[in-house]
């Protein structure tokens, strides 16, 4: 049996409100006079909470890098209102920048320079400088594995240590909270698991928030404590990856009966944890909290009560389908727009990660 | 606080220190000139014979020789020329995304611009008393013409001939860095510079007497920030002889152009560098988000 993160599991202490967004909305100026502008976000609301890994997934377009624009004051939001540890990201965004680190989606590394002058070139700019500073670079390198290629120019590295790389630079001058953009975007899923594994032993060694965007259905699944899914500029659901599955009403078990046999209905919907059973041909698709626990007992109910049964298979609900039951389309279908106003940032562009 | 700043001019030297290439094409024409135009274009062998040098000497405000006149001409030029690189590191910042992130960090908008400033500054004088060096040399290889200045320089010439060299590096430098700021694309840029090299270096008095043009010609060499800053390096060398205004008046006139360039370049740099808002900052943070 699949164990997965207990549901609703929340720890006891106070949450601290980390970032708070408040109906931020983007519409890119029209690059035409007389036409519309681009509205790329469309008013969403949000709170990251201390020292959890928050997910923004959506497709690509969906308005995931505009939001992280707004948030680390790289873009001034339309309208709405956002802070970071209580500080206006409009009214104050010299004062947010010292708060946040920020990894973009791509590799903004300087090529020529060293992993350790990048990071302490970094450190300057925050004006830290001195052996306090090389030390914390050193440790960071080291929690990174790049100990021993931290003295060799970045052109060197491979794609797996530049997104290593990428996110010491931005935790140099230790900040609580830091904003991953597409952090395993171009990684193979070795180099994806790995890189899961790095940024979840910072968050537990730092006790860092970290809020990151993808468009990766298992990257959301199996690193996020919680999940905003995004879709054409608005937020849709929100909650922890088993709660949004879980509002698919549970797990589907389908059980295939021979020809002729008497209906299970009646039986099936006696049953603890099942919520409703509909009929196709001979299959029965039972909707239920408790897939597993329900593979025996209406086995051993049906073949009891004189029912031939010949097949059973249980499905967990994925983030798949949570997206396409709440958007109506399949995730896959990128891009899709709903009408001629609702086209985001990156429609159109096919090319993964945008331009 | 200084060490942001101090920060982004470290990075750009240790970038810098380990592929110099743009110092060797940046010097390529200046020297090409001295050794093959400079050599070949002496005015002074036009002159009859029996003409005496001082003839020659006051045509050319004071120089002892034509490649006198024209090696400080090339002084200014290898500036310019060197200058013209200054904007593309700005253009791969830009397409590379390091702009953006250092735009995240608490640097001020201001120290990203002027840092680039003072380093590409510095560096673009670099060639132009590399061009001082190699055509002083030039003057003890036997058959070629080198450059030869009277004995009387004092420091004062000396610090006025540098002060000139400076305030034309930070003019070009600047010009050219707003273009850097204002373009999206390499290409874009490097069309723009080359329109203008040439240009610029034609209406100067780099080359030749401003004497023998036409009048029309005279007032556009006489403005040209390239005809300013020689005519203060060659009053430092060959003496202020046959000159309209004191060397002052010519160093006032290439600081407005300095002034004026660098102005030019803070308005484009800090519309580049405003997040959201405005065409050029607007394509910018359009580029960061998409």
């Amino acid at each position: 049996m699949v164990d997965l993160v207990e549901t609703g599991e929340t720890p006891a202490r106070p949450r601290e409100v980390v970032v708070d967004a408040r109906d931020l909305r983007m519409v890119y100026p029209p690059s035409k006079a007389g036409t519309k502008g681009t509205v790329a976000v469309d008013g969403v609301s949000f709170q990251v909470h201390g020292g959890e890994i928050f997910g923004f997934l959506g497709p690509n377009g969906a308005g995931k890098t505009t939001t992280i624009s707004m948030l680390t004051t790289l873009l001034t939001p339309t309208s709405g209102r956002a802070t970071i540890e209580g500080i206006d990201v409009s009214a104050r965004p010299h004062d947010v920048r010292r708060k946040l680190g920020l990894v973009f989606q791509k590799s903004t590394a300087d090529e020529e320079l060293t992993g350790r002058e990048n990071m302490l070139i970094e450190a300057g700019l925050y004006g830290l400088a001195g052996p306090d500073v090389s030390a914390h670079a050193t440790e960071l390198l080291t929690q990174m594995d790049l100990a021993s290629s931290a003295d060799r120019l970045v052109k060197t590295y491979s794609g797996g240590m530049r997104r290593r790389l990428e996110l010491a630079v931005g935790m140099v001058h230790k900040p609580r909270l830091i904003f991953l953009d597409e952090p395993t975007l171009g990684l193979d899923p070795q180099g994806r698991a790995g890189f899961w594994r790095y940024i979840r032993s910072l968050r537990d060694s730092k006790g860092l928030t970290v809020f990151l965007t993808t468009h990766y259905l298992d990257e959301a699944d199996q690193l996020c404590d919680r999940i905003a899914v995004i879709d054409h500029g608005k937020v849709i659901a929100i909650g922890t990856p088993d709660e949004l599955k879980d509002s698919l009403g549970g797990d589907t078990l389908e059980l295939t009966v021979a020809p002729g046999s008497p209906d299970p209905t009646p039986l099936l919907q006696a049953m603890p944890g099942v919520s409703s059973v509909t009929k196709v041909r001979d299959t029965y698709r039972v909707k239920c909290s408790n897939g597993e626990s329900l593979v025996p007992r209406s086995v051993l109910g049906a073949t009891q009560a004189g029912i031939n049964v010949v097949g059973v298979t249980v499905t967990k609900p994925t983030l798949d389908e949570v997206f396409l039951h709440l958007t109506g389309h399949s995730y896959r279908e990128e891009g899709v727009p709903n009408g001629p106003s609702s086209g985001s940032g990156g429609d159109g562009a096919p090319a993964p990660g945008g331009a | 606080m200084l060490l942001p700043a101090f920060s982004l001019i470290r990075r750009e030297y240790l970038r810098w220190i380990r592929a110099p290439t743009w110092v060797i094409s940046g010097l390529m024409s200046p020297i090409l000139y001295l050794i093959l135009f400079g050599q070949a274009f002496d005015l002074g062998k036009l002159l009859p014979p029996g003409v005496p040098p001082s003839v020659l000497s006051s045509a050319l405000s004071g120089a002892p020789s034509y490649f006198s006149y024209f090696a400080v001409g090339m002084v200014a030029f290898a500036s310019v020329t060197a200058a013209m690189f200054s904007g593309t590191g700005i253009i791969f910042d830009k397409q590379l995304g390091i702009l953006q992130r250092i735009l995240s960090t608490p640097i001020s908008r201001r120290s990203v611009f002027l840092s680039s400033l003072v380093f590409r500054g510095t560096l673009t004088l670099i060639p132009a008393f590399l061009v001082v060096g190699f055509a002083l040399l030039l003057a003890h290889v036997p058959d070629v013409a080198g450059l030869t200045v009277g004995g009387g320089i004092t420091v004062v010439d000396a610090l006025q001939f540098v002060v000139a060299a400076l305030v034309l590096s930070v003019a070009f430098t600047a010009l050219f860095l707003s273009f850097g700021f204002a373009a999206q694309r390499i290409e874009s840029y490097f069309g723009v510079v080359t329109i203008l090299q040439l240009p610029i270096l034609l209406t100067s008095n780099a080359m030749y007497p401003t004497s023998i043009m036409p009048a029309w010609l005279q007032y556009v060499v006489g403005i040209n920030p390239i005809s300013l800053a020689v005519n203060v390096m060659r009053m430092s060398l060959f003496g202020t002889a046959g000159y309209t205004y004191a060397a002052w008046v010519y160093l006032l006139g290439l600081l407005a152009w300095a002034c004026l360039f660098v102005l030019l370049a803070l308005l484009l740099a800090s519309r580049a560098l405003r997040s959201g808002g405005g065409p050029g900052g607007g394509s910018l943070s359009r580029a960061i988000a998409e």
